[in-house]
């Protein structure tokens, strides 16, 4: 199954290191891909590097593409994440 | 499988800017006027000497392409006088080209900063020769229309063979490049590699320029390679020779395993030689990458290990009639 979800980016300093492992680390609990996407390209949303390429600041807006069973879930996660500004 | 596309691969539209922005610092290119102008895009990218052009003829004018004044251009428009000059120079300035580039740091004559700024079409001025900047510049330009994607995959230096190791999350691609690093190869890219298609047809492996030489390893978190290992443990950029694909033992097929059967990828047009790397535990990963791009550099050269000892043994068993039949 595949859902799709668009965040944007509230947190001061954007996804820097700390707030890309925090992602990756939500991502990796479920079994789902995940694509994380910025201006029409994307990143594999379990690689922190991936992640960090991205150069998310304030106020850009991510378009999150999970497929797979638990996608659902998934998503719901990181925009808890995303929307707690990294702060769980 | 694990790869992710995460670029169209198609070339991208050249602006001013962009070219500016990469060869400013290289070919030491300073803006002189037309500041305005910078976002025009480059129609074709390359590089024209419009000589004919100055002298009045504009037939067949490649216009779309970025105009390079030299020794020769600016010794005839100081041969002209004047009024004529500034006629000849309108006429030019006219033609709506992408950009205008002086060498040798030749006279910029005053008539055409404004011609440069009242038509929006930018004046830049180099030090460099002619020939050596329309060399340079137009490979630069070649890079910048290359077609490009990103993959998932870590990308290393494994004696002079370009290896991308491409797996599933947690497979252990950085672990793998890791333990290449320690035995002496070098890093390209972790996790994310940008390629591009040149003009030779290869397929060229970069970091992206945030990541660029540092990895992030499981347990250690994000290090930077040339810190620990030196400079010669990384790689500005590696030409892709061969894809080493770590998955789940059960997703190789096990029809062949004499390696005869070669597998490749289509990568943006191109076909990439491929071996799939069973992961288990035990398995040393670093091992069976390095000597997976060593029998590719012997293939390469020539020789083919599984074909040639097949070779030997069908020989052995018909008596030497191989082909005979």
């Amino acid at each position: 199954m595949k859902v799709t979800h668009e965040v944007t980016i509230k947190n001061e300093y954007g996804i820097h290191a700390r707030p890309a492992s925090m992602f990756v680390k939500v991502a990796s609990r479920y079994d789902a891909d995940i694509i994380v996407e910025k201006d029409g390209s994307g990143v594999p949303g379990k690689s922190i590097m991936g992640i960090m390429t991205l150069q998310a600041c304030h106020g850009t807006k991510l378009l999150l593409v999970a497929d797979g069973d638990d996608a659902e879930d998934m998503i719901a996660a990181l925009v808890a994440l995303v929307e707690s500004n990294f702060e769980a | 499988m694990s790869q992710t596309k995460t670029g169209s691969g198609t070339a991208s539209p050249v602006t001013v800017d962009s070219f500016f922005k990469t060869v400013r610092e290289p070919l030491g290119l300073e803006l002189v006027a037309g500041e305005s102008g910078l976002g025009q895009r480059i129609g074709e990218p390359a590089l024209n000497r419009p000589g004919l052009a100055l002298s009045g003829f504009f037939d067949y004018f490649a216009a779309r392409r970025v105009q390079v004044l030299g020794n020769a251009e600016i010794a005839y428009l100081t041969s002209l006088d004047k009024d004529e000059r500034a006629q000849r120079l309108r006429a030019f300035f006219a033609q709506k080209v992408p950009c205008v580039v002086i060498t040798r740091q030749r006279r910029v004559f005053p008539e055409m900063h404004e011609m440069a700024d009242t038509n929006g079409i930018p004046l830049f001025r180099t030090k460099m020769i002619t020939m050596h900047f329309i060399n340079d510049a137009t490979i630069t330009m070649e890079n910048l229309v290359a077609p490009r994607m990103s993959v998932h995959g870590t990308m290393v230096e494994i004696l002079g063979i370009g290896v991308l190791i491409e797996g599933k999350p947690g497979m252990g691609k950085s672990e793998t490049a890791l333990g290449l690093i320690k035995k002496g190869h070098s890093l390209v890219a972790d996790d994310i590699t940008q390629l591009r298609l040149d003009s030779a047809h290869l397929l060229i492996g970069t970091p992206v320029d945030v990541t660029r030489y540092h990895m992030e390893i499981r347990g250690l978190g994000i290090v930077h390679v040339p810190s620990l290992f030196g400079v010669a443990a990384v790689q500005e950029e590696k030409r892709l020779d061969l894809m080493a694909t770590l998955c789940a033992e059960s997703e190789i097929d096990e029809l062949d395993r004499s390696g005869q059967t070669r597998r490749t990828r289509n990568i943006m047009g191109i076909d990439v030689p491929q071996v799939m790397i069973g992961v288990k535990p035990g398995r040393d990963l670093v091992s069976l990458v390095e000597t997976a791009a060593l029998d590719y550099k012997l293939r390469r050269l020539g020789h083919d290990a599984a074909k040639e000892l097949d070779d030997k043994l069908i020989s052995l068993m018909t008596g030497g009639h191989v082909g005979s039949e």
